[in-house]
């Protein structure tokens, strides 16, 4: 192999959005002379992706993540900068370039609404041109992971939003892609289908070993998936790294669980209580002074359990968006 | 069901709802301004292709058909696209939709008949239409040249006719409508209703030029007080004494139509709750 | 042929599945009676007053019923569905899939939606044109049934491109539907020969809006009043649309996916 599954390097998309002001002159105004607003949706980003690589793409809505994505998969063409996927440039949508990739956004369905999975299975097999016996065992696998059994035969409108999610990521992965671009793909599902989307998601990056990049809004799909994250705001990339040390190394705060013999006690003298639950109480601490924190609780009360924690990946995340945005 | 109406349809109070609703009608087809004079547009090819057709076969004949000069006929067609517009109402398919969206079980929450939203906001619409008309018939009367002659009496009739054939065609099209809480196959039943439509109604042709005993029949039904009677009190000459019957017999219409739908209406509401959608 | 295999494969899948709901059928073909049927009713009182309109026999003019109604079950049961779903997916953003797949975005646009049984209409159009053909004196020679193939052919290739190149128009300003929508009404004038129409409209319905002329010139194959010249027009019309819209598709792409700003 040696060629990186994707390479971003300084990417940017800006859109014009026309301006209009409220009332009847502006808009006949608007009607000859409209002005635009520029937005930048990404702003010189940079990012390598191997071979075999799970990519979370987090951030708030609006950040760009699924422009980045569109670009990706060579639905937008970047304003700037470069993109290569699997060595080709996405934007000149080189048949060979689709064959090998796949793109499935949670929000919205492909498969035809009142034709039986199977049927859509089919056509694409026809418009991917997978060769008959491939297609019938990537078919008949992808039916055995992801426990389709009969779902296929229905008619998708008859399906539940989860069965369908299901059958939408099988008919996208018929033809064996490469790179995978997921956008949201457990949107709106309940705990137990977005875990077994999620068990599926990683058996096939280990099986196919494709490298597969995923926005989501759930952390859990990120922290269950990817050992790195990527998390953009507002077209900029604020961190690139493993996700095990988002927390260690951004994070000022420690988590402190304390059990104590006897409720009642006030722990506010010994960092924020972030909350109380009976006896049970969280504390947020400075991480410089974790150590004394704890040594002061263990002499100043009975405790009957203590725990050291980073702080949720969610918090961490909120305080680094935080940071980013200058206050309002 | 019955009581909440009751209340609601003290005079007042309804009058206070066709108000608010139509002027809500008013605002937001505004802003639908490029849709609308499409939809207007769309509308015109009907009756010049039926112009057309008359106005040749006229000239074959040289000079007039069933008593249709070229210029009565324009007359006759221009007209006709007003009271098209004016017989635009809720349609049967739309129905499907309320029930399938859900939004027919929030109607029926509502403390009025859930027609009356429907008869106000596409009242209101017309007043949005009317305006986005008058151009479109200037420049067919530049293209055509109707002979018109219209006396203040008969002006008058039309202006009232209008809105009697808008409640004539409202009432009977939302009777169809109704079907769909029993069956789901309405469309078959509205393509019928249109067809009858264009026969009987002076759609597709003026009265005068169908066979005699269309014509009879014709009088018994409800569709010819939808079209062809506003048009010919302008473009006719029916007289006073016709003109005025014909208003009362649209108000019969009104009478015959409110009552079916009552009845329909109330089995319909059983039968929705009963599915309980 | 690889595109021909596409086309079979999706026909096959969309038949496979109307197939199931054998009362449209029935339905269908009680609305493509009833509209015939008015069609019928409009002839025969036209022909009840006179025994020529613009030069145009009853029988004639039954061609001309014949050729409109095949003509417009090709559009309700291929053309439009296809329009349809495409300005839909532009709407929605669903698009992005069709454009993510290694085929021609435009064939595949064209191809996906069928409304199996709307094709009725073709088989009664087809059955009224041959009435009325078999009632011409002279009947039809070989020469005009070929001509008429031809300008049957011509017909819908400038239908559908017009169609597709309205529908095109949904790259920039999304909401089209109307735009579509009115073609349903103006397609009507398409009933009657185009010679019966006022000047300025016959102009419209040849140049603008080729409803008009897509009808009439096949019929006029047919009942012999067809002159090669206009044959030879109605396939350049019919190859410059297709031209047109090709490039009205590309371009329409390119702003999608924002290489033109």
């Amino acid at each position: 192999m040696g060629e990186l599954a994707v390479h971003v390097a300084h990417l940017r998309r800006i859109f014009k959005v026309p301006e209009r002001e409220a009332g009847l002159r502006e808009s006949v105004r608007s009607l000859f002379h409209r002005r635009y607003r520029e937005v930048r949706a990404v702003d010189g980003i940079s990012f390598d992706i191997e071979p075999g690589e799970v990519v979370g793409f987090l951030g708030p809505n609006g950040a760009g993540k699924t422009t980045t994505l569109k670009m990706l998969s060579g639905l937008l063409h970047p304003t700037d900068g470069e993109v290569r996927v699997l060595g080709e440039t996405p934007a000149r949508r080189r048949r060979e370039y689709l064959r090998r990739m796949s793109l499935v956004m949670g929000n919205r369905n492909q498969l035809q609404w009142d034709i039986p999975a199977a049927d859509s299975f089919e056509l694409n097999r026809a418009i991917y041109q997978v060769p008959w016996p491939e297609f019938r065992r990537t078919r008949d696998e992808l039916v055995e992971l992801l426990d389709l059994g009969d779902l296929v035969t229905k008619p998708v409108r008859n399906l539940s939003l989860g069965e369908r999610m299901k059958v939408e990521l099988a008919a996208a992965l018929l033809h064996r892609p490469a790179v995978l671009f997921l956008d949201e793909p457990t949107l709106g599902l309940d705990i137990t289908m977005q875990k077994r989307i999620r068990t599926f998601i990683a058996e096939y990056n280990v099986r196919h070993s494709a490298s597969v990049l995923l926005t989501s809004h759930y952390m859990a799909d990120v922290e269950a998936l990817c050992q790195r994250v990527i998390i953009i705001d507002r077209g900029r990339i604020l961190f690139d790294g493993d996700l095990a040390t988002l927390a260690t190394s951004l994070a000022a705060y420690k988590e402190l669980d304390v059990t104590l013999a006897g409720s009642g006690a006030d722990l506010s003298g010994y960092g924020e209580v972030r909350s109380r639950d009976g006896d049970r109480v969280t504390l947020r601490v400075p991480k410089a002074q974790t150590p004394l924190v704890t040594a002061r609780l263990l002499a100043d009360h009975t405790v009957l359990d203590l725990t050291v924690e980073d702080p949720p990946i969610e918090d961490v995340i909120e305080l680094l968006f935080a940071a980013a945005r200058p206050p309002a | 069901m019955s009581e909440r109406i009751s209340t609601a349809s003290r005079p007042r109070a309804l009058f206070d709802l066709y108000r608010t609703q139509a002027r809500m009608a008013v605002a937001r087809e505004s802003q639908y301004r490029m849709r609308n004079v499409m939809s207007l547009i769309g509308f015109l090819t009907e009756p010049v292709v039926y112009l057309a057709v008359w106005t040749a076969v006229a000239q074959a004949k040289g000079g007039s058909v069933g008593g249709y000069t070229p210029g009565t006929l324009a007359a006759y067609f221009i007209a006709w696209t007003l009271v098209r517009n004016m017989n635009v109402v809720f349609t049967p398919y739309g129905f499907e939709w309320r029930i399938r969206s859900g939004e027919m079980s929030g109607q029926l929450l509502r403390p009025a008949h859930p027609i009356h939203y429907d008869l106000a906001y596409f009242a209101g619409w017309k007043v949005v239409w009317f305006t986005m008309w008058l151009p479109i018939a200037a420049a067919l009367v530049l293209l055509f040249r109707p002979e018109l002659h219209p006396e203040p009496v008969e002006i008058a009739v039309f202006a009232v006719a209008i809105w009697g054939a808008y409640l004539v065609r409202s009432l009977f099209q939302w009777l169809i409508g109704l079907i769909t809480f029993f069956t789901t196959r309405v469309a078959a039943l509205f393509e019928v209703y249109i067809v009858a439509e264009l026969m009987l109604s002076g759609r597709l042709v003026p009265m005068a030029l169908m066979p005699s005993w269309v014509q009879t029949v014709a009088g018994y039904l409800p569709f010819k007080w939808t079209f062809g009677f506003p048009i010919e009190a302008l473009v006719g000459q029916l007289g006073t004494r016709t003109l005025l019957t014909g208003l009362g017999t649209q108000l019969l219409w009104i009478g015959i139509g409110s009552s079916l739908l009552a009845l329909t209406w109330r089995a319909a509401v059983r039968r929705y709750s009963a599915v309980g959608n | 042929m690889r595109t021909l295999r596409l086309i079979a494969l999706h026909l096959r899948v969309v038949a496979m599945y109307e197939m199931q709901y054998r009362v449209n059928f029935f339905l269908q073909l009680f609305q493509s009676l009833l509209a015939t049927g008015t069609g019928l009713v409009v002839l025969a009182l036209v022909y009840g007053q006179v025994d020529e309109l613009n030069g145009w026999s009853r029988p004639e003019l039954l061609v001309v019923l014949g050729v409109f109604t095949v003509l417009g079950g090709l559009v309700q049961a291929v053309i439009k569905p296809n329009v349809v779903q495409f300005m839909e997916e532009v709407a929605d953003g669903t698009l992005d899939y069709v454009l993510a797949k290694p085929v021609d975005a435009q064939l595949l646009v064209s191809i996906r939606a069928v409304r199996f049984w709307q094709a009725v209409d073709i088989l009664v159009g087809a059955i009224v044109m041959s009435v009325g053909a078999a009632q011409l004196r002279p009947g039809p020679g070989l020469l005009a049934v070929l001509g008429f193939l031809a300008a049957l052919g011509f017909a819908a290739v400038i239908v559908y491109c017009f169609l597709l190149l309205l529908a095109t128009t949904a790259f920039w300003f999304v909401r089209v539907d109307t735009f579509v929508e009115s073609f349903d009404g103006i397609y009507q004038a398409g009933r009657w020969p185009v010679g019966i129409y006022p000047s300025w409209l016959r102009i419209g319905l040849t140049a603008v809006v080729p409803v008009g002329f897509a009808v009439t010139v096949p019929a006029q194959a047919l009942t012999g009043q067809l002159s090669w010249p206009t044959l030879a027009g109605a396939a350049a019309l019919a190859g410059t649309l297709a031209i047109v819209t090709r490039v009205c598709w590309r371009l329409g792409l390119r702003h999608y996916s924002g290489a033109s700003s």
